[in-house]
């Protein structure tokens, strides 16, 4: 057999060893070249998991791939690293680093966090500063193969947005009420009644009648020509006299604005406002051939359709057994309707009208058997009901305010009926109060007079035990009853809970609970929960920044409850940027999303959002947002409690 | 060289050839490093086949995704249990190139990096066999290894191993490396690259060993693959 010797070795102790490592390197990359395809299933696995490379698939992610390095950073050959992959995008796999990379402050990173990019965007080299906390692995992404990627608006807007400091869901913007998003194609009911254009008015006019439809649609070839509608057929047919036997085409709109059917309601709703029409043909997107009619009634039936549809079944309701039926009906409606982004930015608003509602009807129902009231009163809300963020979560928080303080049998009426109510809410699915919160609760009938002294009292008397017991009763508003008294009360408190020392003590009480990331911005999880990975979106985010908006608000002497009311509502000099508003706005809309999602998608009541049900771009996004508030927090604590938090 | 001496160092697994002092003088953090894994049917050097085999190289702290390798190999007989591990199915193991051909390409990483396996007598005895079947004579390749290396970390903290105490997986949780999926060739080289890259950060951390300074883990060694031809000894 012949034996073939590779002993290279043995020329490298004869030679300069550097100048041979290097030329057998080159060799042997040129040498195999062709075959070196591969890439391990770790590296597509972690891009995968990285927003927003999340949105590649496997053919557009090798080439970032195959051109990445992978590096082990330590503190002693962190920068010698770096600078020999100066330029890249650097995704961090594991360990954690403080990095400055631009202007912008030294940010702590971790696992799933970038650095880097700020440079390719502007193509200037900014200075990197990396602090190593504990070695990892990092991919040192090419510059040009970013840039590849970025050709993909979807890879751009996320770097952009990234590099703004934005908070990335723009969706809020764009937030608006459940019907004006469902697709036309689920909205058109029928067929377009269509006649071809050679038809005569006669016969035109003949099936529209027929039809009993308002506008008729043109045809040639099944191609869209024309429109005919009832206001053509009075003003160029009727007023002129036209003999009807002449073709539809001489009195047809010629080419009419129209839509595919892939847009949304909400489109078709904007072309019609623009062009001033009341129909509107749809057609395929492909084919072009109509495939239906949308017109102004159309739309007015959909908004009416479904918001208010539960709202209506419940005002209709005749006792308390359809209030319940009615009420029951609402966690399916949700979870049949509520699917877009911004359905749920109003699902709150809804769920507290209906149970505005329903308290109203309970006290209607009380009152038919019971007679009339013998005192004005008013049925004050508070907590996530005032503010119209309610979930299905969400229990009640209610008391009565009496025009004055009631006598023996006054006050049986009240007992009574705040009983009624209360547990007539529970029935209808509006958790009872495990803190007792409810007009059913003595404490919580208090006449105008006695309410007013006792908001004195808080305010005189702010230690931290009374901030967190009377938290709830500074979100409040009328649903029932005289709702003058409560104006009254709230005149009176305004004054009151705008003082310093009790804003300041507010202030403190707001930056109690922190936000759960930690310095190298992990999410932090509470021990002891079911499912390990999951964060209270309620107690650790929407509550934060409904605590720190209120305090603005009550410092400005705003009266409306609602969290996002009060940041429209802010005077400029309020000492909250319209930016920061803007932001907070956005941060506790997203957050709100969250929780509605996972209550409606888990079928939970729970505000115990799981991580792993969150996608790629969402976890940053949702660090990006717990960023933001933990500034925010900061913020109120410099402005409101001196700097003591 | 003489019975005894060939018997000895059988039994203790060392090959006896010393590091090249040209090698033994480069520091670690400038020696380029190969890192092999081969995927086998069975975990005896001597009956064992190569199903697959991968390797991607390295060189201070810098994984070069760029010379990631990865080839089936062809393989003739029962695959026994391995597939489902591997998850390499016999079509594609018939379907896979001869082993010769990622022999050859492996050839030029001879003499230039430091073949890196996490427990190289396994692969190395494999290897062994196929460039003896292949009549392929290697006189010396230098290896280091990172099960050896990590087993002696833990030796420095307890005489008896637990069981499994330094696998790859293992390995790498605890020098907190991500977790990476197994018993791909590939991966596997990978894994046991960038767990390199750890280790050698625990042992050197400022930068000013050499290759020579390892001798003591036992985890570095000379080796040779094949048999000499008869008329050169």
């Amino acid at each position: 057999m012949e034996v073939r010797i590779y002993s290279d070795l043995f020329l490298i102790q004869r030679s300069d060893v550097g100048d041979l490592l290097s030329d057998n390197q080159n060799s042997a990359a040129k040498r195999q070249g062709a075959t070196m395809t591969a890439i391990p299933q770790q590296v597509f696995d972690f891009l995968h998991s990285s927003a927003p490379f999340d949105q590649l698939c496997d053919n557009d992610l090798s080439p970032l791939a195959k051109t990445a390095n992978l590096v082990y950073i330590a503190p002693n050959n962190a920068k010698e690293l770096l600078a020999a992959n100066k330029g890249c995008l650097y995704l961090i796999q594991s360990g954690q680093f403080s990095v400055k990379d631009s202007d912008g402050p030294e940010r702590h990173l971790s696992d799933g966090d970038y650095f880097g990019i700020n440079s390719i965007i502007d193509g200037v080299d900014y200075a990197i500063d990396i602090t190593v906390d504990s070695a990892g692995l990092v991919f040192c992404l090419a510059r040009d193969a970013v840039l590849n990627a970025m050709e993909n608006p979807k890879i751009a807007a996320f770097f952009n947005s990234a590099k703004t400091d934005a908070l990335q869901n723009k969706a809020v913007e764009d937030s608006n009420s459940m019907w004006l998003y469902k697709p036309l194609s689920e909205v058109i009911s029928r067929a377009p009644i269509q006649a071809d254009t050679s038809t005569s008015i006669h016969a035109a006019a003949k099936l529209m009648a027929e039809e009993n439809v308002s506008s008729l649609l043109l045809t040639e070839d099944n191609q869209l020509t024309g429109i005919v509608t009832d206001r053509d057929m009075r003003n160029r047919v009727v007023a002129v006299a036209r003999d009807l036997n002449d073709s539809i085409a001489t009195v047809m709109t010629a080419e009419p604005a129209k839509i595919t059917h892939n847009r949304t309601l909400f489109d078709a709703l904007s072309v019609m406002s623009e062009r001033n029409i009341h129909h509107l043909p749809v057609v395929d997107r492909i084919s072009q051939q109509p495939v239906g009619m949308i017109t102004a009634s159309d739309i007015v039936r959909h908004q009416r359709g479904n918001v208010l549809f539960v709202i209506g079944e419940l005002s209709k309701a005749q006792n308390l057994y359809e209030l319940t039926r009615a009420s029951w009906q609402i966690p399916h409606y949700f979870s049949i309707h509520a699917k877009r982004p911004g359905d749920f930015d109003i699902a709150g608003k809804v769920l507290s009208q209906a149970t505005d509602i329903m308290t109203r009807k309970l006290i209607a129902f009380f009152q038919q058997k019971h007679g009339h009231a013998p005192m004005g009163y008013c049925w004050i809300v508070y907590g996530s009901q005032a503010r119209e963020d309610q979930t299905m979560g969400s229990d009640q928080d209610n008391a009565l305010l009496l025009a004055h303080r009631p006598n023996e049998q006054e006050a049986e009426y009240f007992t009574q009926m705040s009983e009624y109510v209360c547990q007539g809410l529970n029935k209808c699915g509006i958790k009872l109060c495990p803190g007792n919160i409810m007009a059913s609760n003595p404490e919580l009938r208090l006449s105008l007079d006695d309410a007013i002294e006792e908001a004195q009292k808080w305010v005189k008397q702010p230690t931290p035990k009374a901030i967190m017991h009377f938290n709830i009763f500074l979100d409040a508003r009328a649903a029932a009853g005289d709702v003058e008294l409560f104006k009254r009360l709230q005149e009176a408190r305004a004054p009151l809970l705008k003082q310093k020392m009790f804003l300041a003590a507010l202030a403190r009480h707001a930056n109690e609970v922190d936000v759960p990331l930690s310095m190298f911005q992990k999410f932090v999880f509470e021990k002891g929960r079911e499912i390990k990975d999951s964060i209270d979106l309620k107690v650790n985010a929407v509550a934060i920044i409904n605590n720190l908006v209120r305090l603005y608000a009550l410092e400005s002497g705003l009266k409306m409850p609602s969290t996002l009311g009060r940041l429209d509502n802010l005077p400029e000099e309020s000492g909250l940027s319209q930016r920061d508003a803007a932001n907070l706005r956005d941060i506790w809309l997203f957050m709100n999303r969250l929780r509605w999602r996972h209550q409606l998608t888990q079928s939970v009541t729970d505000n115990c959002v799981s991580i792993s049900e969150l996608s790629s771009i969402e976890k940053h996004q949702l660090k990006a947002a717990f960023k933001a508030i933990d500034r925010a927090q900061q913020a109120a604590v410099m402005k409101f409690a001196g700097g003591m938090g | 060289m003489g019975f005894l001496n060939q018997l000895w160092r059988r039994l203790s697994g060392h090959s006896g050839i010393p590091i090249p002092q040209a090698i033994g003088a480069i520091q670690l953090r400038d020696i380029p490093i190969l890192a092999i894994d081969l995927e086998l049917t069975s975990l005896d050097p001597q009956t064992a086949k190569v199903l697959s085999i991968g390797w991607v190289s390295g060189k201070g702290n810098t994984v070069d995704l760029s010379s990631c390798y990865y080839q089936v190999i062809r393989a003739k007989g029962d695959l026994a249990q391995s597939p489902v591990i591997h998850g390499l199915t016999d079509e594609e193991v018939r379907q896979g190139t001869h082993v010769q051909q990622s022999v050859e390409a492996m050839q030029t990483y001879i003499g230039s990096h430091i073949w890196l396996f996490h427990n190289t007598s396994l692969d190395i005895g494999v290897l062994n066999q196929v460039a003896t079947n292949l009549g392929i004579y290697v006189p010396a390749i230098v290896t280091l290894d990172t099960l050896k290396l990590a087993v002696y970390e833990l030796k420095k903290q307890q005489q008896v191993l637990p069981p499994n105490s330094a696998t790859l997986s293992v390995c790498r949780d605890r020098l907190n490396l991500p977790a990476a999926p197994a018993h791909n060739a590939l991966d596997d080289a990978l894994a046991t690259l960038t767990l390199w890259f750890a280790q050698q950060q625990k042992l050197d951390p400022h930068g000013k060993l050499h290759v020579k300074d390892l001798q003591h883990t036992g985890a570095i060694e000379v080796i040779s693959l094949g048999k000499p031809p008869q008329n050169a000894t």
